[in-house]
């Protein structure tokens, strides 16, 4: 492993950020996210920020293309970002397991993202193992590991005063060539400690699922969500969005911005029709969508046990023990 | 950077027809021709970019253009109703997985349409009259609310009925003084005429009212689920399976659909 001093940090990523973008979590304005490293920014290090790293892949809003109209004119304009290279230095396990979902998302099944991957390919992932569950985590119900993650170029440990670093990928392995850099010494990443505050039964997700589609328990299981949508935006594997345009006069652009499938107008067509009329259909599309639908289309659960929309929705609508409380209808049917 | 398949091409509406007081068909032609060829029942994308974006099936193809029948419903529709040729157009595409061919060469075919509904429909017919031999018998059932309502009237009455081989029923929910034809509901009219289930395989497309009524028909006549084809609408914002909007259960019918049999809706949640 190679160890750096926790006083040497900002030098090691100083010098990373020649020539990237290096993200790190930090306080800014009012929320924890990742935010592009600066010279005396303070780091955010006690729990996974509030703001998964998704945003750095799928922006909030981002400019699909431009065009023009003049009288019966259109002109289309594209649109090239020119990504640089980039750092994601600190995301947790889980939030590296979402990137992946959102990897099978946006890069298979027939269409390749362009926009997702154009920032997707040139982002490196240090990713943070945990030391201790945070206070909403259920990451192992899904069979994730806590303090490692497939996907890492780089896994960072905390060991107190140091920081421990090992290289996963050869692209890891060059982050750490810097002349700033670590060292090599013997040292041992640290246990993990500490019980999980929720879970998830998986055992009969997601086949159990299918006859429940009709199951009356939904008529009671949504009756308290707002429709809010704070789930879905700090969701890390969410992914819908909505295509929307900006008009200036004669120009403008094609923007997508983050969707929820909480809101009614989502599935609202335009002669009047709705399949998911009420908020009974949006949550039992929601909570299905990641349970079984993701899972049989992707192979993956949609939910990494992030525990984010568990903390933040205003009336405790819980997936854990949404997923639970099915568990315990299909175990009685 | 990969082409992004997000990222329409301009085109040209070249040709206006007017089918119903609501219903107009939009010939699109392209500078340097047609973008793509699409199978029929596929989909496409238009977009008055200031306006908006739909997805539409394509009712039909020429040589240098694509044609989409649009209804008057929302305010895309609404624009595009009011354009006059010569305006220009974005469009992306194709989408969707289009009627299943393989299921439907060397059989009798039964088109059942209602309203709008002939729209997809009709790239299959238009597909079929043109490799004639690739398929038995066709019977097209075809309903509207009115009279003025039917769309396609110069293939419905004065081509397709002289085609070989094919037979076209007409049906309107409420005649007017110079109505001759049937009158009643589609449905009612299919279990009329009980076209027999042998060797046949039945595609249908309508308002949802009125598929409903006509899977009961078909169901009651012994077609099974496997040899009645029909297509789904959701909204649709990305054709490209990412916005997740359209979702059937673990299916995407912008990806999956919007063709799908009776056998495998089956196998979904119905939430559609």
């Amino acid at each position: 492993m190679y160890v750096l001093d926790k006083s040497q940090l900002p030098s090691f990523l100083e010098a990373m950020a020649a020539g990237r973008t290096v993200f790190v979590p930090a306080e800014a304005g009012g929320m924890t996210r990742f935010v592009p490293w600066q010279a005396g920014i303070q780091l955010y290090w006690e729990e996974n920020p509030v703001i998964s790293p998704k945003e750095l892949f799928f922006p909030q809003t981002q400019v699909l293309y431009g065009y023009r109209t003049l009288g019966q004119q259109l002109e289309i304009l594209s649109r090239d970002e020119g990504n640089s290279p980039r750092v994601i230095f600190g995301l947790r396990p889980c939030d590296a397991a979402a990137t992946g979902i959102m990897d099978d998302v946006f890069l298979t099944k027939g269409y390749e993202d362009s926009l997702y991957r154009s920032r997707r390919q040139n982002t490196l992932l240090v990713v943070l193992a945990c030391r201790r569950p945070g206070p909403a985590c259920f990451c192992t119900s899904f069979g994730l590991d806590p303090t490692r993650a497939d996907n890492a170029d780089l896994m960072l440990y905390d060991l107190g005063a140091e920081w421990g670093l090992e290289a996963v990928s050869p692209a890891g392995q060059d982050l750490l060539a810097k002349p700033a850099g670590p060292v090599e010494r013997q040292a041992a990443a640290p246990e993990f400690a500490g019980d999980f505050p929720l879970e998830i039964k998986v055992d009969h997700l997601p086949s159990g699922l299918r006859p429940m589609f009709r199951h009356q328990v939904w008529d009671i299981m949504y009756q308290k969500c707002l429709g809010c949508g704070t789930c879905t935006y700090l969701c890390p594997v969410c992914h819908c969005f909505d295509i929307q345009s900006h008009n200036r006069g004669v120009q403008g652009y094609r923007y997508r911005c983050w969707d929820s499938c909480m809101f009614s107008d989502y599935t609202l067509m335009a002669g009047g029709a709705n399949p998911r009329p009420t908020k009974k259909e949006r949550v039992r599309n929601r909570f299905l969508h990641k349970l079984q639908f993701m899972p049989e289309r992707y192979g993956k659960f949609g939910c990494v046990g992030c525990g984010r929309c568990v903390l933040k929705c205003p009336v405790n609508l819980d997936i854990t023990q949404v997923a639970n409380r099915l568990a315990e209808v299909v175990a009685n049917a | 950077m990969p082409e992004n398949p997000l990222l329409p091409m301009a085109g040209q509406i070249e040709r206006i027809i007017t089918e119903t007081p609501d219903v107009k068909t939009f010939h699109v032609t392209f500078t340097g021709g047609k973008p793509f060829v699409p199978r029929p029942g596929q989909l496409a994308m238009v977009s008055l970019p200031a306006v908006g974006e739909g997805m539409f099936s394509i009712s039909s193809q020429g040589e240098q253009h694509l044609e989409f029948s649009i209804k008057k419903a929302g305010m895309l529709t609404a624009a595009l109703h009011e354009a006059e040729t010569g305006q220009m157009v974005g469009v992306r595409g194709p989408y969707g997985n289009g009627f299943p061919l393989d299921l439907c060469r060397g059989k009798d075919l039964l088109f059942i349409g209602g309203g709008i509904g002939l729209a997809p429909l009709r790239s299959m017919i238009v597909y079929c009259l043109a490799h004639r031999s690739d398929f038995g018998h066709i019977q097209i059932i075809y309903g509207a609310r009115s009279p003025a309502d039917l769309v396609f009237k110069e293939e419905i009455f004065d081509r397709w009925p002289h085609e070989p081989d094919t037979e076209v029923n007409i049906t309107v929910d409420v005649g007017d003084d110079n109505w001759q034809g049937h009158v009643g509901f589609v449905p009612a009219y299919l279990e009329e005429l009980n076209p027999d289930p042998a060797g046949k395989v039945t595609v249908t497309c309508g308002p949802p009212i009125m598929i409903k009524f006509v899977l009961q028909a078909l169901d009651k006549m012994r077609y099974a689920p496997e040899n009645i084809v029909t297509t789904l609408e959701m909204r649709m914002k990305c054709g490209i399976g990412k916005c997740g909007r359209c979702n059937i259960g673990s299916s995407y019918v912008c990806l999956d659909g919007p063709v799908f049999t009776l056998a495998q809706l089956q196998n979904l949640p119905d939430e559609y």
